[in-house]
């Protein structure tokens, strides 16, 4: 076993190795990122990375932090599908915070509770700032209504408001950054996520279809995609579909993310993305032509959970390892019993007068050969979700082998089309076909196309994102302010906090709490504002990738604005109504849709979640190797053999 | 100090002569005296570092993981990082198996006893006492503090209340957060006390006659969400990921539901043949032949109206649908752990043969069942016929590595609630019962009389500097709580644990005595104090007045810390006895 001791002389290794590894992504934040190639050198293979999870997963992380922020990054992405960049960017930024803290020899206990404390505020301020999706639309009224209104104003609102300032400063900070730094010229980011103007707030209500049932969701979806309009409105488009077919849900407050899909087709322009009914799939000529039989017919399927092969067993089947045959004759055994079994299924299929045969798995080359020629079509790699949503749809019952099947298990009414037929394309022999029930599954894919094949995964990246973003907002019915709003008013009440002295505190009764407690603890407001620091860096990082600004003029055009919301602060809490009268007209003018949001459980669970890394590797001292032989070269570095 | 002598002793060589390959065994290595020996020194001492930078609620955590970069467990306990040491030394390999076979039988006080051992054998070491009397003073000094820690006016020991659940939440909340690496918050902590206190109530049956059993808890982790999320819910869960065949107004009917257990796999293989070559007829199908097996297997089930078919091993999927298309529920993939205390709450024996009929007594019963949604996982909430020993914990938290560690805390929690019944009183925390018997033997060892000392033949200056190594290791692991560069200190009066934090101000210090570690004193400005390992006089702990009012606020187990004291003190005797090591490294 070998024993590394990594703290050294207040120089903690492992938060530098953390900071270390946020640094790589620090250009895959905010709306532009840029791709990063990831060369192996001994094998000359490259990747192409277009978010901070691609980038994570095509690097080999061998040290324990670095194998920490991949869970870490992995679980947030499952879940959310967005927001690992700010994860682990404000991972490194925290993680310098307390490398400073230690130098300047505060105790680890006390970076700590200092640090939790200062989450404590940030998660209370998202609380305080965010805005309910169904307000949304109607936002500007109620703001202005609200001074109408007079003491009838509640919290919430009172916080829109602030929050709009902020938001009004920060764009303010963007025009006299573009006066001073690109006076001659107009920023070519259109609908930038941080930074908008004018005249991208028209191109992107443009792009909204006129026909929406459900106004709020494309707001909603608007203000959540983040410079990814392209992928947003497919989104949009995909949720409208979706709240189309379920008669529950007239208004879209749902966006069922597990029925969705996409199909990823190479080799055509971007413009041919679209999203369809139903789930599309690949396939082959041959079976394209079985499907441009089979259209519009209402066809019987037949769901395979598994792989349409005779050799396929269920999953946790155990094959005998040697069998041998004790034969007098000569057979050809393997051949017939194949043979036998195809024929056993198509007779099966034939009987049931199954038309359409969906597998989870792949099916065999043979089988999907003979079934074409029996005008039954095959579709293999469908989704588990597919297939129960299929089930759902149709009373079909999905089965493992295919020799399972009984009239119980068949369901009906599914349409297959050909997606060139779909999409109004003929020009072009199409292999993708679209099995749907129409109305009721729910069903939808997101078509991706693109020209350049390496996009394809970045494209579909972007999909998801939106997707999950849109998911996540409509089902929280919550939103953040975005454009650096929230990170803003957090930053504001770090540094009051921390200024406050000798506060009440929490008012947790623990032993440890009770000591703390006694005895305030004195490094409070250092750590605070150095994590305030660490958000203040994200706001400007983001603002350096929006475009052109450099870091420091980033970063004193944030101070400014804080500095100026300080102040109104100040002036606001006396002239509550002045202020906000001021907020109400300003944003009256602003056309709704223009508005950027983000979403409030994925920022609060990747905040919390950077902080917690920071937390286990700030208090990790050192680390144990295991499986590591005498006579291993331990003069190296810092290992200690045990 | 003595020079290390490794010695190459020639045991009798066995010539191995395989075929025509000669092979000389080489000798073994024999290390006289291992505590002379130098490299051994710095591994202990290392060992001693290590385990001492994890131990306490501010205690540093380390991250496990093997050279070729698997998977990485941050953690600070004695369970999980003990057995992921091993040494070169079999010396060091020693210490840790008596520890760990300590922390297999009482989940908690690992550290505590590793570290004491450790300080034990060091200050036997720097003593100069010759080691046949250090151990036998060590001895002595144990028999002191058990005796003490048995008296009922032990100043250091709490009785447990059963009728009201204040003290064990208390005891719950020390040990879950002494674990640092869960992450959690004041609230946190308390909330999975309380659930902890909560699952131990729920599996001591109340009114059943006759022997008594307890139960189980059983804990379910779900990554992802909240830790306030967790909760504990009486009767077994059980993943079952498709219930959509399951009708929940018909099953949850009062009336019992048979169930059939299987230990034996039903997924149509011949798994459970064993290795070798198989010779098998053409136009024999065995696949075909264990699957109408199995199917008339399931005919006598259906039968015998069994409602309920669980298997800890895969189902083949044919079966299933057999099963499930006459009503009946399937639950497959149980594992392993779960089927004890799937026995205990139906009451079935599980069966792990196909090739018999099922006897009727092999049948269990459930009362009824329930669908439970918790996140993204499904289960069935089973509820045993009669009266209920047995609970399910669902644990929550943020990422897998602060759930990997809140489980084990929780187990740990859950082990020494348990032994609260066999000896239902606790023993102050916070390092407060350590400073007092250290305060404690010191005081005892100077009124030894001559008699003792001829029975343990030693001189009265021999006693006192083995009782003084004594004190400062048990001195040394209360200390060791403090990893902030803080003080450690301890009151004359009833000699309890008090820190001091390096950061304060002395001007400040008075404000920021607090409370010592238990929580049961509160400071005041004519207490005299003493730094711990210092020449502080010698005095006798008086046990503080008991105000009911105050309560302890960090509690150790009693059964644990007990036998943890009796081990570390064991073990370093053990260690000190060894002469030689003789180790075969072919």
């Amino acid at each position: 076993m070998l024993a590394c001791t990594i703290v050294n002389h207040r120089q903690h290794v492992g938060l530098q190795k953390l900071s270390a590894l946020a640094g790589i992504t620090h250009s895959s934040l905010g709306p532009n990122k840029m791709y990063k190639f990831i060369r192996d050198e001994t094998s000359g293979e490259s990747a192409l990375a277009c978010s901070c999870f691609r980038l994570l997963e095509n690097l080999e992380l061998t040290c324990g932090v670095g194998q920490l922020v991949y869970e870490t990054v992995r679980a947030h992405q499952k879940v959310y599908g967005a927001g690992s960049g700010c994860l682990l960017f404000l991972a490194g930024a925290w993680s310098r915070a307390a490398t400073e803290c230690l130098q300047k020899g505060v105790p680890v206990a006390r970076i700590i509770s200092a640090m939790s404390e200062g989450m404590d505020v940030c998660l209370d301020v998202c609380r305080k700032c965010s805005v309910s999706t169904e307000s949304l639309g109607a936002a500007p009224a109620e703001s202005c209504a609200a001074t109408s209104q007079g003491l009838g104003l509640n919290l919430l609102k009172k916080n829109t408001a602030e929050a709009s300032q902020a938001s009004c400063h920060l764009r303010g900070t963007r025009q006299a950054a573009d006066k001073t730094l690109n006076a001659s010229g107009r920023r070519k980011i259109k609908l930038s996520r941080h930074f908008y103007e004018t005249e991208a707030e028209d191109a992107s209500t443009a792009t909204q279809p006129p026909r929406r049932k459900a106004p709020d969701v494309a707001l909603v979806a608007a203000g959540l995609s983040h410079g990814y309009v392209g992928a947003m409105n497919l989104v949009i488009e995909a949720s409208r579909l979706q709240s189309k077919n379920n008669p529950q849900d007239v208004s879209g407050s749902t966006f069922d993310v597990s029925k969705v899909a996409t199909c990823v087709l190479p080799g055509l322009p971007e413009e041919n993305s679209c999203v369809l009914q139903g789930c599309v799939v690949h396939v082959s000529d041959e079976q394209a032509s079985v499907a441009h039989h089979l259209k519009e017919q209402h066809l019987k399927v037949a769901l395979i959970n598994g792989d349409l092969s005779d050799t396929y067993r269920h999953l946790g089947f155990k094959r005998l390892q040697a069998v041998q045959c004790v034969s007098d004759r000569v057979h050809f055994l393997s051949s017939s019993k194949a043979e036998e079994w195809t024929e056993k299924v198509l007779t099966l299929l034939l009987n049931l007068e199954v038309n359409l045969v969906v597998v989870s798995g792949i099916a065999s080359e043979k089988v999907i050969q003979r079934c074409c020629r029996l005008h039954i079509l095959v579709v293999e790699k469908a989704n588990v979700s597919v297939l129960k949503a299929l089930a759902d749809a149709t009373g079909a019952v999905p089965v493992t082998y295919a020799t399972q099947l009984s009239n119980r298990c068949v369901g009906a009414g599914v349409k297959v089309a050909i997606w060139g037929d779909l999409a109004g394309r003929q020009t072009k022999p199409s292999t993708a076909v679209s099995v749907s029930t129409g109305e009721r599954d729910g069903l939808v894919t997101a078509v991706l196309a693109s020209c350049v094949p390496s996009k394809l995964q970045a494209l579909e990246d972007q999909f998801w994102a939106c997707a999950y973003r849109l998911h996540h907002a409509l089902t929280d019915a919550v939103l953040l302010p975005g454009a650096g709003v929230t990170e803003m008013l957090c930053v504001h009440h770090l540094r009051e906090r921390a200024e406050r002295r000798h506060d009440a505190g929490r008012s947790g009764g623990g032993v440890q709490q009770t000591k703390a407690g006694r005895a305030a603890n004195p490094y409070r407001g250092l750590v605070m504002n150095l994590m305030a620091e660490g958000l203040v860096d994200y706001i400007s990082t983001v603002m350096v990738n929006a475009g052109g600004v450099s870091k420091v003029r980033a970063r004193t055009a944030v101070s400014q604005r804080l500095k100026n919301h300080a102040e109104n602060q100040a002036k606001f809490s006396q002239l509550s109504f002045a202020g906000e009268q001021e907020d109400g007209s300003l944003r009256c003018s602003d056309a709704p849709a223009a508005q950027v949001y983000d979403g409030m459980s994925v920022k609060q669970e990747a905040w919390r979640r950077a902080l917690d890394l920071v937390l286990l590797v700030l208090q990790t001292d050192a680390e144990i190797i295991t499986g590591v032989g005498p006579n291993h070269d331990a003069a190296e570095g810092d290992m200690m053999l045990l | 100090m003595a020079m290390s002598i490794n010695k190459r002793l020639s045991w009798r060589q066995s010539v191995e002569k395989v075929m025509s390959r000669l092979v000389q065994k080489s000798p073994s290595l024999c290390t006289d005296l291992p505590l002379d020996n130098s490299d051994i020194c710095t591994k202990l001492y290392l060992l001693r570092q290590l385990l001492k930078s994890c131990f306490g609620p501010t205690g540093r955590l380390k991250q496990v993981h093997n050279n070729i970069g698997g998977h990485v467990i941050t953690t600070s306990s004695s369970s999980v990082l003990l057995p992921a040491i091993s040494s070169s030394q079999s010396f060091i390999n020693l210490i840790k198996t008596s520890i760990l076979n300590h922390v297999s039988r009482f989940s908690d006080c690992g550290l505590f006893a590793a570290i004491l051992c450790l300080s034990l054998i060091e200050q036997a070491k720097q003593s100069g006492l010759s080691f046949s009397v250090a151990i036998k003073l060590n001895k002595h000094l144990l028999g002191l503090c058990t005796g003490y820690l048995q008296q009922e006016d032990c100043g250091c020991k709490v009785k447990l209340d059963f009728c009201s659940s204040h003290n064990l939440i208390t005891l719950a909340r020390s040990i879950i957060s002494s674990k640092p690496a869960c992450v959690l918050t004041e609230s946190e902590a308390l909330h999975i006390s309380k659930l902890a206190v909560h699952a131990f109530l729920l599996t001591v049956p109340c009114n059943r006659p006759g022997e008594v059993r307890l139960g189980k808890a059983v804990t379910v982790s779900v990554e992802g969400h909240p830790v306030l999320n967790s909760a504990v819910f009486p009767g077994l869960l059980v993943d079952a990921p498709d219930v959509s065949g399951i009708d929940e107004s018909e099953n949850m009917r009062s009336n019992p539901l048979r169930v059939v257990l299987f230990s034996a796999s039903l997924a149509g293989d011949l798994s459970e043949l064993g290795d070798g070559i198989f010779d098998v007829h053409p136009g024999v199908d065995t696949d075909l032949q264990i699957l109408d097996r199995l199917l008339e297997l399931v005919k006598q089930v259906v039968e015998d109206e069994v409602k309920l078919f669980v298997c800890q091993k895969v189902i083949h999927p044919v079966v299933q649908q057999h099963l499930k298309s006459r009503g009946v529920i399937v639950i497959e993939r149980l594992g392993n752990p779960l089927m004890e205390t799937l026995t205990q709450l139906t009451g079935a024996q599980p069966v792990a043969t196909l090739h018999t009929t099922i006897p009727a007594k092999a049948y269990g019963e459930v009362r009824d069942l329930s669908i439970i949604h918790f996140g993204s996982r499904t289960m069935l909430q089973l509820h045993p016929p009669g009266e209920s020993s047995i609970c399910t914990m669902i644990l929550c938290h943020r990422n897998e590595t602060m759930l990997g560690e809140l489980k084990v805390a929780f187990q740990k929690t859950e082990h020494v609630l348990r032994l609260t019944l066999r000896e239902p009183s606790a023993l102050l925390g916070g390092g407060c019962t350590e400073t007092h018997l250290a305060a404690y033997v010191r005081h005892k060892s100077i009124q030894e009389v001559p008699e003792t000392l001829s029975a343990l033949g030693c001189s009265q200056a021999e006693l006192l500097l083995g009782a003084g190594g004594f004190c400062r290791s048990l001195e040394s692991v209360a200390a060791a709580l403090e990893h902030d560069g803080g003080n450690s200190l301890m009151d004359l009066t009833h000699a309890h644990h008090w820190t001091h934090p390096a950061d304060v101000m002395r001007e400040h210090l008075d404000e920021s005595l607090g409370f010592c570690g238990c929580g049961l004193m509160e400071g005041s400005p004519e207490q005299r104090r003493a730094y711990l390992n210092t020449n502080y006089p010698q005095f006798s702990p008086a046990p503080l007045s008991r105000d009911t009012a105050v309560q302890p606020r960090v509690l150790d187990s009693f059964a644990a810390k007990f036998n943890a004291l009796q081990v570390a003190v064991e073990t370093a005797n053990l260690a000190l006895d060894v002469r030689y090591l003789v180790q075969d490294i072919n």
